[in-house]
């Protein structure tokens, strides 16, 4: 279950940088377009490993090499 | 984090709004304010000492701003004048007589970033309270930043 939360830095002139957490995927993105569209220009989006969470559909195929040495 | 998100604000809105924030800025950074009447005689003479620049991304609402209203806030022999041009956008004149117009477009630039610092706060809070978030923790920086740390509550 999603527990949305922003740590919002607001400089002195104005620009913020903002971090959303306890969210992943689709619905961080979500959460970050309503930002956009509250505040009006977006200059950078950067998603981290957080966002790539359980929530998010990842497929990881592995392959194994058995090697001999002799 | 899931992810970061660096933003520039857009202020477009109606006047009430825009001099709220200006009246928060000035109250902090300890600006008085002198007049917000329509038509008022400008307090230093035409000639005096000054710079106009204009509040980036912003577009102050027609419908709520009659001709000739501006919002004026004076510190130190510092006249910081709020209006909005034809075209929409917000103007900033500074006008100082011991000042240099370095100076003044210093104190200008200061200013404008700081209206919209206040600006972009107040919407944003607005904005995620109704969207059923509670601020958790709020803190100003030695640098002047806002720092707000805001959670769901639904």
């Amino acid at each position: 279950m999603s527990n949305p939360e922003f740590n919002i830095t607001i400089d002195k002139k104005g620009k913020l940088k903002v971090e959303i957490s306890g969210v992943q995927g689709e619905e961080c993105m979500q959460l970050a377009d309503l930002i956009k569209n509250i505040i009006g220009q977006e200059e950078s989006r950067e998603k981290t490993s957080e966002y790539y969470g359980p929530g998010s559909h990842v497929q990881i195929k592995a392959t194994v090499q058995n090697k001999h040495h002799s | 984090m899931s992810a970061v998100c660096v933003l520039t604000p857009i202020v477009i809105s109606s006047w009430p709004a825009i001099s709220t924030a200006i009246l928060g800025v000035a109250s902090t950074m300890g600006y008085t304010v002198v007049t917000t009447e329509k038509k008022q005689k400008k307090l230093f003479a035409p000639k005096q000492n000054s710079i106009e620049l204009q509040m980036e991304n912003s577009e102050v609402l027609e419908e709520s701003f009659g001709s000739g209203e501006k919002m004026i806030i004076e510190k130190d022999g510092v006249q910081v004048e709020f209006s909005r041009t034809p075209k929409g956008t917000c103007s900033i004149c500074v006008t100082g007589e011991k000042q240099s117009k370095a100076k003044l477009k210093e104190i200008g630039e200061e200013i404008s970033g700081r209206v919209i610092q206040q600006f972009a706060y107040h919407k944003l809070m607005t904005e995620l309270k109704d969207r059923g978030y509670a601020i958790v923790d709020e803190s100003v920086s030695a640098d002047q930043s806002i720092q707000v740390r805001v959670r769901s509550i639904e």
